[in-house]
């Protein structure tokens, strides 16, 4: 593959496409012939597991059965593991490729709504819990609906993905709405 | 156990690995896509999707795996324009967020929180959601509803596929910040 012509260093689209195409494909027979019912190439489970946790604390929850499911998932191992190795991932490329560069907040964020910090933290606050909502209703996140369920054409698939561009879309819109110009 | 961890961070790494290094965790081509501006993403993703279908099917076909299309019900678009919501808000999905933290970028965790209490919230509603939202499903496989072989549905969803990249990928280029 030697399509990696980019100025600011990036891996050609096609590249990434590929490896993360690869991935899903080895996961899933990895899997079925381990013998998991359950594919556990996504993040939502991950998100998941971390939930398990609050049963701790709120004893009431112990007793829900999302929560036992994500408990009793013989693929939990996974997910949790795979919480820190993608977060592990991003960090050693960002790192080898000497691109690494902490901030608060996105600079085009910045440009547009302020350099105020907390205004971007309520808002990612309030996405992530739409996020997350969202996730487990449509049960799959990108990963599992996008990579899995498109490749595999489910109907159900098709329309979660379809749904969350016209959201999306009009979120963007308002939070950027003069943004038509190139910088 | 061992294989598990194993398992899970190899392919998590590679994962995260890949994001950050064609540039989908970046703040700017989420939503530069959402504004229909930056189709980088669009043209990964619709790559990876192409790529694995015609593999996935050719696997189905051998007898090597069986397909598991997620049903249809009320629950994939109601969560889909939830999840859309929170898209637009973040700047990222799930998967590009952890991947992100790794990257430094602080923001990320407020909506690592975020993701869970939105978790929780479900889990703590979830008799509501099941006998509103997914009590009438139907299966998901496209080419049992419409009764025609999957091998006539796959080229045709694979040419449809390619010319979305091909058209996006004239519309745009990828090498100027174009949000």
């Amino acid at each position: 593959m030697k399509i990696k012509n980019n100025q600011n260093s990036e891996w050609h689209w096609f590249t990434g496409g590929i490896i993360v195409s690869l991935l899903a494909m080895a996961t899933y027979v990895a899997f079925q012939n381990l013998g998991y019912k359950s594919y556990p190439f996504g993040i939502t489970s991950s998100f998941g597991s971390i939930t398990t946790l609050f049963k701790y604390p709120f004893t009431a929850l112990s007793e829900n059965p999302m929560i036992q499911k994500y408990a009793n998932s013989p693929a939990a191992i996974i997910s949790i593991t795979m919480l820190f190795s993608v977060a592990l991932g991003g960090f050693a490329a960002a790192k080898i490729n000497k691109t690494y560069a902490p901030e608060s907040i996105p600079s085009v964020w910045k440009k547009y709504h302020g350099p105020g910090l907390w205004k971007r933290y309520l808002t990612v606050l309030f996405g992530g819990f739409f996020l997350g909502w969202g996730a487990v209703l449509v049960s799959g996140c990108t990963t599992g609906n996008i990579l899995q369920g498109w490749a595999h054409l489910s109907l159900g698939s098709i329309v979660a993905g379809a749904s969350v561009f016209i959201t999306g879309i009009i979120i963007a819109k308002i939070l950027y709405p003069k943004a038509g110009g190139r910088k | 156990m061992i294989l598990k961890i194993l398992i899970g961070l190899i392919v998590g790494f590679i994962f995260g690995y890949t994001l950050q290094r064609t540039g989908i965790t970046k703040y700017p081509r989420v939503m530069g896509m959402l504004l229909l501006k930056d189709f980088k993403i669009l043209k990964f993703m619709l790559t990876a999707v192409t790529f694995s279908m015609i593999g996935f099917y050719t696997l189905d076909s051998l007898d090597i795996i069986t397909l598991n299309p997620k049903s249809l019900d009320l629950g994939k678009l109601v969560g889909g324009l939830i999840f859309g919501l929170g898209m637009g808000l973040l700047g990222y999905c799930p998967g590009t967020m952890l991947s992100r933290i790794g990257e430094g970028k602080k923001d990320a965790w407020f909506g690592l929180i975020g993701t869970v209490m939105g978790i929780v919230f479900f889990a703590v509603n979830v008799e509501f959601f099941k006998t509103h939202l997914k009590s009438k499903s139907m299966s998901g496989d496209i080419s049992e509803a419409l009764g025609i072989h999957q091998w006539i549905i796959v080229p045709v969803a694979a040419l449809i596929f390619i010319a979305i990249i091909y058209t996006a990928n004239k519309k745009t280029d990828d090498f100027k910040q174009n949000f």
